[in-house]
C-alpha cells in the first residue's frame, strides 16, 4: 500500500500524520529537538511506523509523498543566528534597514502594549550591521530610466572588502531595481566572475516588488536564514532517501504550497512561519470535502492562538507578512493572525482585577498540574473546572495534580475575596470571551461577519472552548476533527506544489493608452514564463499545472491595494472593464456598499503569478452513518462547573469510540487521546462520515 | 438606576474584564474601519486620528492607541455639544466638529460624535478624529502659514451631519466642497460615518447582552482603574517643582521671530500640574495653541512616559493633571488668533517642554529613573510639495521623512535613533520608491546624519537627512511647516547630556550632482552663508527645479550625563559605525585617534582632563578635576543631590554638534549654551540652550 506523510516540527511536539492510500488515518507525535530538529522527525517517523504495523525502511519505500515543515529558518531569524551577510546598495541609502521607515522598524508586529511603552521597547538587532553594507553609485529612476551608469571599480571594491571580512553571502539591492534590473544583474556578474564561490541574491529576483525598505529587507533575511534551511533540508533529505524515500523531500511555504529541496535556499523567506499555514490547508481541504464555503479556523495551542479565513474555498493572503518585531517581508502568505494565549497563559491579580496572560507558562514549568510550576493557567482552569479529566489527559501518559492546581488557582482568588471555583470560572469565562474578540477582529478586518462562517477548531486546547466562543460570536456550526492535534502536519500531507512569482510595474490603466495594456500583458506573460521555467525544471509537464494570475489594485494615489483574480486572459479594450469590475466588487465586498468611486482612475501595483503543480493527494476515508445512539461510547459521568449555569453533571465519552452517525447531546464532554470537547448544555454534537465532530450551536439563552 | 458605588460594587471583576476588552475591542473596529476607507497616506501611514468611547457625560471611557493629542481633546469636543444642545440630541443623530473654540485640536481635525440610545435613552457616546487632507483656508492643505489671524484659515464648523440616522446632504455638500481636495475629503468623512456605525451596532449588542449599567460601571471602574494606578505611580515619585523651555524660531512666513514656552511642573503627592505661566504672549502668525490644545500637549508625556502600554489611556488623567496657562500666552491664545498650525507649533513645544520637565522629575525618582528620557522627536519639520508634471497632472503630498527625528538617551541606554514623533508610536516614514513614484522628485540621498546625537554619557538618538531635486518637471513649490529648530534645537539633554540636532530645511541650487556623488563632504557644506545655500526659516515656501537640491533633516535626541564620561569603546564603536565623526569624537568625548586609526588611550586621558579643567576656567595643572563617581562635591552627580558649588559658563551652540543653528554655523547670535558644571571635579551637571537676550 501507497503512504503520505507530512510531519510538522512545533516549539513542543513533532507531529506526524500518515495517510495510506485507502485513506486511513494515523498520526504520532514526538519531542521536538531544538538542536537537532531532524530528530523530532525520525523519532515520530520511526513511532508512527510502528503504529501501522510497519518499520520505517518499508514505510518510506512505499511513500509516494513525504512534506514537511520546518522551524529552522524561524528559530535562526528569531535568535539572529543565520548567515553571515553582506549587502550592496546605493550610495547614499546605505541606512535603509536601520531606519525601517522610522519608528516602524520597532513598533511593527509586537502587541500594541508594547508599541505604546516608549521607554521599555528598543530596536531589534540588525540583520546586517553597518560595516558589511557597501553603497555603491549608479542610479536608476521611477521610470525606470537610468539616471547614473554603475562603476564597475566601485562595485570590485565593494566585493572585495565584503569578501575580506569573510561575509557567507551577498544580498543586492537597488532602487528601482523591480523596473530595471540591470544594475543588480550587472553586480552579480561581477561578483560570479571575480568571486566564483559566493552566494549573491539580487533583490530583482528574490522580491521584484516596490517599496525599497521591503524589498531590501526581503533579500537580507533570505540570504540570512538561507543557508541554515538548506543545510538542514538537504541533510533531512538525504538521511531519508538512505532510509528508503524514493522522492524528494517537500517543504511547506507560508503560500500554502510546497516547494522542493533544491529551492528552499532561494525561497528561504517564504519557510519562515510556515507552521500554522499547514493548518489552514488542511482546513481548505475539510471545508472543501464538507461543503463549506467560509470558515474560519481557530488552533489554540500551549502558548498561543491562530485564527485564519477561508472565504468561498480561498484562503486570505497577507502581501507583506511581519514576521518578527520590524521585519515586514514581501512574501505572501496565507493570514494567519497569533496571540500569545494559550493553554499555558498565566491568571494573575493585582488585588483588584483578575487578568490572564500575556505571560505563559510554556512548555517549563508549564501549568501547576503538571507537577512543577506554581502560577495558575488556563490548562489548571480546565482541570478545576473538571473539563479535562486529570487521569486522562494525552491519552493518559500523564496525570495531572488536580489539588496542585487548585492550589494555584487559590493564590490568585483569595486577594479577590473569590473562591476557587468562582476564580475558575471566571478565568475560563474571561479566556473565551477574548477568543471571541479576536476572531471577531480578524474576520471583521477581512471585511466579513463571523455569522455566515463556520468555525473549525483545532489544536490540542482550542475544542475545550469552541463551543461558547462560538455563540458569542454567533456562529452556528463548529468543527473538530479528528486529527485536530496534529492538524498543520495534516495540511502538508495535503499541499500542492506551487512556483509563485510577484513584480510591481506600478501603471495607471488608460482605455486610451494602449501602452499600458502592452505592460499589463508583458508582466503577466514573462511572470508565467518564469513560473513555468520551474516546473520544467521540476520534470513536470506544463500542461499539468494551474496558472493563477493576481492583481494588486488600487485607486490611483491610494495607500493600498487589493488583490483580486484576474482570469481575464490578453487584456484589451473589451476585457479593460472586467479589470474594474472585479475590484470593485471586492473593494465594496471589504469596504460596504457605496464606498466606491467609478470616476477614479484604476492603478495596478504588483502582478502576481502561482504555478499549482496538482500532486497525488490521499483521499480522506469516509464511512457511512450509522445509528445515533452512542451510548456505547459512555465512559461515565464527571461534574463540570461553567459560570452562568453553575456546577452540572456531564455525560463524558470516549471519542475513540464514537461512529459516523452518532449523536450526543449536551452537557457532556468528548475525550480524545489528545483533545478534550466540551458541549455545553442546550448544544447537540453529531459525528459526521469522517469522523468530524460537529456542534450545532444553541443560539438562544442558557438554559 | 443605584448610585455609582453600589453599581461598581456589584460589578465582579470577570465581567469588568469581559467588558473591558470589548469595549477595546469595539473602539479598535473603529480604528480599523477608518483606516480601511481612508485614501489618506496622513491617516494610512501616518495614523493621524483617533477614535474613543464616552460615557453619558462625555468623559473617554476608551482610547485609540493613534494620536495621543486627539485623546484628551475628542471629550472636550462631546462636552461641548452636550452644553450646547444637549437637549436637542436625538437618537441617530452625529455632529460634525472642527471648531478649535469646541476643543479640535485645529481645524484640520474634524471629530465626528454620536450619542449611543438604548431604550430611549442615551447612555454612551462614540467619536473618532481624522486630520483632513484640506479644509480651505489661505494656504494649501490647510496649515496655513501665511495667516495672521483665525479668519484666513479653514472654516469652523459644528454641524449636524446626520438627523436621526440620515445623512445630511447639503451638510456633507458644504464640508466637502469648501476643500481643494474634495474627493479625499469626502471618503474621508463617509470612512469617519461608518466607523460610528460600526461602533454603535456593536455597542447596542454589548448592552444588550449586559445591560447599560452594568456596562457604565465597567467604563467608570476602567477609568477609576487607571487614576488608581496612575496616582500610585506618581506617590513613588519625590515631590518637587521642575522648570524647562522650549523656543519657537520663526512663527509665520517670512518671520523669524522667536517665541518662548516656559513651563513649570510641580508635583505634590499623587497630583501633577503643568503651569505655562511665564510663556510668551500670542503671536500673529498661526501656531498658537488654544487651551484644549496646550492641554492635549502637555499630557503627552504622561502618556507616553508615565501610562506607557501598562496604565490605559483615558479620561483619568484630566483627575490627577491640572495644566494652567496665563489667556493671550502663544498656549492659550485668545480668538480670533490663527491656530491652524498650532497641532505642530504650539502644541508640539508646549508637549517638548512638558517631556523635559517630566524627565527631570523622573531623574530624581529611584524608583522610575530609567524614565527620564529629555526629548523625543522634538520637531515635525513637515514639508507639503506641489507640482504641475510634465504629462500637465498636478501632485501634491507631504513628505514623511520628519518621522526619522531621534529620541533622548536615558540613564542607561543610548537614545533611539528615528524615532518617529512624541505624538504617535504609529506614525511611520514612507519608503523613497513611494514617494518617487507620487512626486515628480529624485532622492539623492537618505541617511542617518552623523553627529546628530546629543553628545552624553549616554547618546542621543539619531536623525535622519534627506536630499532630493525635481525631475519630470520645470518646478516643484514646497510649503515647510517645521515646528522650530533653525535657530537652536529643543533636542534637550539632561543630567549634563548636550542637546541634539536642531531641524533645518536647506535649498542648494545647482548641486544635485555633487550630493549625490558624496553626501558626506556637501552636507559638510551647509554650515553658514555661502553661495547658493539657503537655509529656509522654519516657515517657508519657495521652488526649486532640476538640478536644485531640497534638503532637511528633523530634530536628533538629546544626550543623558557627561559626554567625557562616556566609554571610550562606546565612542570607538560609533566611529566605526558612522554615528559619529573622528572630529566629533574629540570635540565632544575627548577621545583621539591615532595615526593607525585606533585610539590614542594616552592622549585620550590626556585630552579629556584638559576639557575638564577648561570648564573650570583652569589648566590640568590648577586643580584636581576627577570626573569621577567619587567626588566629594556633587557625589558622582548623585540626582538627588541638589547642592553642591558649581561653576556656570557660557559656550556657542557649535559646542553641542555641528548641526544646530546652521544658518549661523552654530554661532547663533539669539541662542546660546549654559553649561553648569561641578567646582571640583569638573562634572558636567547640567547644559542648556539658553536665549541671550534671557542671559
Amino acid at each position: 500500500m501507497d503512504h503520505f506523510i507530512g510531519a510538522d516540527t512545533g516549539g513542543t511536539f513533532t507531529d506526524l500524520v500518515i495517510i495510506d492510500s485507502e485513506g486511513n488515518l494515523t498520526f504520532e507525535k514526538a519531542m521536538s529537538n531544538r538542536q537537532d530538529p531532524g530528530k523530532g522527525v525520525r523519532n515520530a517517523l520511526a513511532s508512527g511506523a510502528e503504529l501501522i504495523d510497519s518499520d520505517v525502511s518499508t514505510l518510506l519505500a512505499s511513500t509516494l509523498r513525504f512534506a514537511h515543515g520546518t522551524t529552522v529558518g524561524t528559530n535562526a531569524l528569531i535568535e539572529r543566528k543565520g548567515a553571515l551577510v553582506g549587502l550592496i546598495c546605493d550610495a547614499g541609502f546605505e541606512d535603509t534597514l536601520r531606519i525601517a521607515r522610522g519608528p516602524l522598524g520597532r513598533n511593527l508586529g509586537v502587541p500594541i502594549t508594547q508599541a505604546l511603552d516608549f521607554i521599555h521597547n528598543p530596536n531589534p538587532p540588525p540583520l546586517i550591521p553597518r560595516e558589511r553594507i557597501r553603497g555603491v553609485l549608479g542610479r536608476v529612476a521611477s521610470d525606470g530610466v537610468e539616471v547614473e551608469p554603475i562603476d564597475e571599480d566601485e562595485v570590485m571594491r565593494a566585493l572585495k572588502e565584503l569578501a575580506e571580512l569573510g561575509v557567507d553571502s551577498v544580498a543586492v539591492c537597488k532602487l528601482w531595481s523591480f523596473l530595471n534590473p540591470a544594475h543588480e544583474r550587472r553586480i552579480g556578474e561581477i561578483a560570479r566572475e571575480q568571486f566564483p564561490d559566493l552566494p549573491i541574491s539580487l533583490s530583482s529576483e528574490v522580491s521584484p516588488v516596490l517599496g525599497e525598505f521591503e524589498r531590501t529587507l526581503t533579500t537580507a533575511v533570505n540570504a540570512f536564514v538561507g543557508p541554515p534551511i538548506r543545510a538542514y533540508i538537504e541533510r533531512l533529505n538525504d538521511g531519508l532517501a538512505a532510509g528508503g524515500l524514493r522522492h524528494s523531500l517537500q517543504v511547506m511555504k507560508c503560500s500554502g504550497g510546497l516547494t522542493l529541496p533544491q529551492n528552499v535556499e532561494r525561497e528561504a523567506a517564504a519557510i519562515i512561519n510556515s507552521g500554522p499555514v499547514g493548518g489552514l490547508v488542511a482546513a481548505q481541504y475539510l471545508s472543501q470535502v464538507l461543503g463549506y464555503d467560509n470558515v474560519v479556523t481557530s488552533d489554540m495551542g500551549g502558548t498561543s492562538f491562530d485564527v485564519g479565513l477561508i472565504r468561498e474555498g480561498e484562503f486570505e493572503y497577507d502581501a507583506e507578512p511581519c514576521l518578527d518585531q520590524g521585519l515586514p517581508v514581501q512574501t505572501p502568505a496565507v493570514k494567519v493572525v497569533t496571540v500569545g494565549a494559550g493553554g499555558g497563559s498565566i491568571a494573575w491579580t493585582d488585588g483588584d482585577r483578575l487578568l490572564v496572560g500575556p505571560h505563559s507558562a510554556g512548555a517549563d514549568p508549564g501549568p501547576a498540574c503538571y507537577g512543577k510550576g506554581h502560577e495558575p493557567t488556563v490548562t489548571d482552569v480546565l482541570v478545576v473546572l473538571g473539563i479535562l479529566s486529570p487521569d486522562n489527559f494525552f491519552g493518559g501518559r500523564k496525570l495531572l495534580d488536580v489539588e496542585r492546581a487548585r492550589e494555584a488557582i487559590g493564590r490568585v482568588a483569595e486577594p479577590l475575596g473569590l473562591g476557587i471555583r468562582e476564580t475558575a470560572e471566571g478565568i475560563y469565562e474571561i479566556v473565551t470571551a477574548r477568543m471571541a474578540d479576536l476572531i471577531r477582529k480578524v474576520t471583521v478586518e477581512n471585511g466579513y461577519d463571523p455569522r455566515r462562517f463556520a468555525l473549525l477548531a483545532y489544536g490540542g486546547a482550542g475544542p475545550a472552548h469552541a463551543a461558547l466562543y462560538a455563540k458569542h460570536l454567533g456562529i452556528r456550526d463548529v468543527i473538530i476533527p479528528p486529527s485536530s492535534s496534529v492538524f498543520s502536519a495534516l495540511g502538508c500531507a495535503l499541499s500542492d506544489v506551487k512556483y509563485s512569482y510577484a513584480r510591481s510595474e506600478p501603471l495607471v490603466l488608460d482605455a486610451a493608452d494602449p501602452d499600458s495594456f502592452m505592460r499589463f500583458n508583458t508582466t503577466l506573460e514573462e511572470l508565467e514564463e518564469v513560473a513555468l521555467a520551474d516546473v520544467d525544471a521540476s520534470g513536470r509537464n506544463r500542461d499539468e499545472v494551474t496558472l493563477r494570475r493576481t492583481l494588486d489594485v488600487r485607486y490611483r494615489a491610494q495607500m493600498n491595494e487589493l488583490t483580486v483574480p484576474w482570469t481575464g486572459g490578453v487584456l484589451d479594450g473589451s476585457s479593460f472593464d472586467v479589470v474594474r469590475s472585479r475590484f470593485e466588487t471586492a473593494y465594496e465586498g471589504r469596504y460596504g456598499q457605496g464606498t466606491t468611486r467609478s470616476e477614479s482612475p484604476l492603478e495596478v501595483i504588483t502582478f502576481r503569478v502561482d504555478a499549482i503543480v496538482p500532486t497525488v493527494k490521499p483521499e480522506l476515508k469516509s464511512e457511512p452513518l450509522g445509528p445515533a445512539d452512542a451510548s456505547a461510547a459512555i465512559s461515565g459521568t464527571r461534574m463540570v462547573s461553567l459560570r452562568h449555569i453553575g456546577e452540572l453533571e456531564h455525560t463524558v465519552y470516549r471519542g475513540d469510540e464514537l461512529a459516523p452517525g452518532h449523536e450526543i447531546k449536551g452537557p457532556a464532554v468528548i475525550e480524545r487521546r489528545d483533545t478534550t470537547v466540551l458541549l455545553p448544555i442546550g448544544n447537540t454534537a453529531t459525528v459526521d462520515t469522517y469522523g468530524n465532530v460537529h456542534i450545532h450551536v444553541n443560539s438562544g439563552d442558557d438554559q | 438606576m443605584a448610585p455609582t458605588s453600589d453599581r461598581m460594587a456589584a460589578l465582579d471583576p470577570i465581567t469588568y474584564e469581559v467588558v473591558k476588552h470589548r469595549l477595546w475591542q469595539i473602539n479598535d473596529e473603529q480604528g480599523t474601519t477608518i483606516r480601511s476607507l481612508s485614501t489618506s497616506p496622513i491617516v494610512v501611514e501616518g495614523n493621524d486620528f483617533n477614535v474613543g468611547l464616552f460615557t453619558a457625560e462625555g468623559d473617554l471611557a476608551v482610547a485609540g492607541p493613534y494620536v495621543l493629542s486627539h485623546v484628551t481633546t475628542m471629550d472636550a469636543v462631546i462636552k461641548n455639544v452636550i452644553a450646547r444642545v444637549g437637549d436637542e440630541v436625538a437618537e441617530g443623530d452625529m455632529y460634525l466638529v472642527n471648531d478649535p473654540g469646541l476643543g479640535a485640536l485645529h481645524q484640520n481635525d474634524a471629530a465626528v460624535v454620536a450619542p449611543v440610545y438604548f431604550d430611549g435613552r442615551a447612555v454612551m457616546w462614540v467619536g473618532n478624529v481624522v486630520h483632513h487632507a484640506d479644509l480651505a483656508g489661505i494656504d494649501e492643505g490647510s496649515f496655513c502659514i501665511n495667516a495672521t489671524d483665525i479668519f484666513q484659515e479653514a472654516p469652523r464648523y459644528f454641524l449636524k451631519l446626520v438627523e436621526r440616522g440620515v445623512l445630511q446632504k447639503d451638510v456633507e455638500y458644504t464640508f466637502v466642497n469648501n476643500s481643494r481636495l474634495p474627493e479625499s475629503v469626502a471618503l474621508d468623512l463617509r470612512a469617519q460615518i461608518g466607523a460610528i456605525n460600526v461602533a454603535q451596532e456593536r455597542l447596542h449588542d454589548l448592552l444588550t447582552e449586559h445591560d447599560p449599567a452594568t456596562i457604565a460601571a465597567a467604563t467608570e471602574r476602567s477609568v477609576d482603574d487607571a487614576e488608581r494606578r496612575l496616582r500610585a505611580l506618581l506617590r513613588e515619585i519625590p515631590d518637587g517643582a521642575w522648570q524647562a523651555d522650549a523656543y519657537m524660531d520663526g512663527d509665520k512666513v517670512g518671520s523669524d521671530r522667536i517665541l518662548r514656552v516656559h513651563v513649570e511642573l510641580r508635583k505634590e503627592g499623587d497630583e501633577l500640574t503643568f503651569d505655562f505661566e511665564g510663556s510668551d504672549p500670542q503671536s500673529q502668525g498661526p501656531a498658537n495653541a488654544t487651551m484644549y490644545a496646550c492641554y492635549a500637549g502637555a499630557t503627552t508625556p504622561v502618556y507616553a512616559l508615565l501610562c506607557g502600554g501598562d496604565i490605559d489611556w483615558n479620561s483619568s488623567i484630566k483627575r490627577c493633571v491640572t495644566v494652567t496657562a496665563p489667556e493671550g500666552t502663544v498656549v492659550n491664545a485668545r480668538y480670533p488668533a490663527a491656530v491652524s498650525l498650532c497641532s505642530i507649533g504650539f502644541t508640539w513645544l508646549a508637549a517638548t517642554a512638558a517631556w523635559k520637565a517630566v524627565a527631570e522629575m523622573l531623574l530624581g525618582s529611584p524608583a522610575h529613573r530609567d524614565r527620564s528620557c529629555p526629548s523625543w522627536g522634538v520637531s515635525c519639520n513637515a514639508n507639503n510639495l506641489f507640482a504641475v508634471d510634465d504629462a500637465g497632472r498636478l501632485r501634491g503630498a507631504l513628505l514623511s521623512d520628519h518621522r526619522g527625528g531621534g529620541g533622548g538617551a536615558k540613564p542607561d541606554a543610548d537614545g533611539l535613533d528615528h524615532v518617529g514623533v512624541s505624538f504617535s508610536a504609529l506614525s511611520f516614514m514612507s519608503n523613497v520608491e513611494g514617494q518617487e513614484l507620487k512626486l515628480p522628485i529624485r532622492y539623492l540621498f537618505r541617511k542617518r546624519l552623523a553627529d546628530s546625537g546629543g553628545p552624553g554619557r549616554f547618546r542621543g538618538g539619531q536623525t535622519v537627512v534627506s536630499a532630493m531635486t525635481s525631475t519630470g518637471t520645470t518646478q516643484v513649490t514646497w510649503k515647510s511647516q517645521n515646528t522650530a529648530g533653525s535657530d537652536q534645537s529643543n533636542a534637550s539633554g539632561i543630567a549634563g547630556g548636550y542637546p541634539g540636532a536642531g531641524s533645518q530645511v536647506v535649498v542648494i541650487r545647482d548641486a544635485a550632482e555633487r550630493f549625490a556623488r558624496d553626501p558626506d563632504d556637501a552636507l559638510a557644506s551647509l554650515a553658514g552663508a555661502s553661495e547658493g545655500v539657503e537655509h529656509q526659516p522654519t516657515k517657508s515656501e519657495g521652488r526649486f527645479g532640476p538640478g536644485d537640491v531640497f534638503l532637511f533633516h528633523a530634530a536628533g535626541g538629546g544626550g543623558f550625563g557627561d559626554p567625557l564620561t562616556r566609554d571610550v569603546a562606546q565612542v570607538v564603536a560609533d566611529v566605526a559605525t558612522g554615528c559619529v565623526s573622528v572630529e566629533a569624537a574629540c570635540e565632544h568625548y575627548g577621545v583621539l585617534f591615532g595615526d593607525t586609526g585606533d585610539v590614542d588611550h594616552q592622549g585620550t586621558a590626556t585630552e579629556r582632563f584638559e576639557q575638564a579643567f577648561a570648564r573650570l576656567g583652569q589648566r590640568s595643572d590648577d586643580g584636581e578635576a576627577l570626573l569621577g563617581d567619587s567626588c566629594p562635591e556633587c557625589g558622582g552627580l548623585d540626582p538627588e543631590r541638589r547642592d553642591g558649588t558649581v561653576v556656570v559658563s557660557s559656550q556657542e551652540l557649535r559646542d553641542a554638534g555641528p548641526w544646530i543653528g546652521i544658518r549661523w554655523a552654530g554661532r547663533s547670535p539669539n541662542f546660546g549654551l549654559e553649561i553648569t558644571a561641578c567646582s571640583r571635579c569638573a562634572s558636567l551637571r547640567n547644559v542648556r540652550e539658553v536665549r541671550k537676550a534671557d542671559a
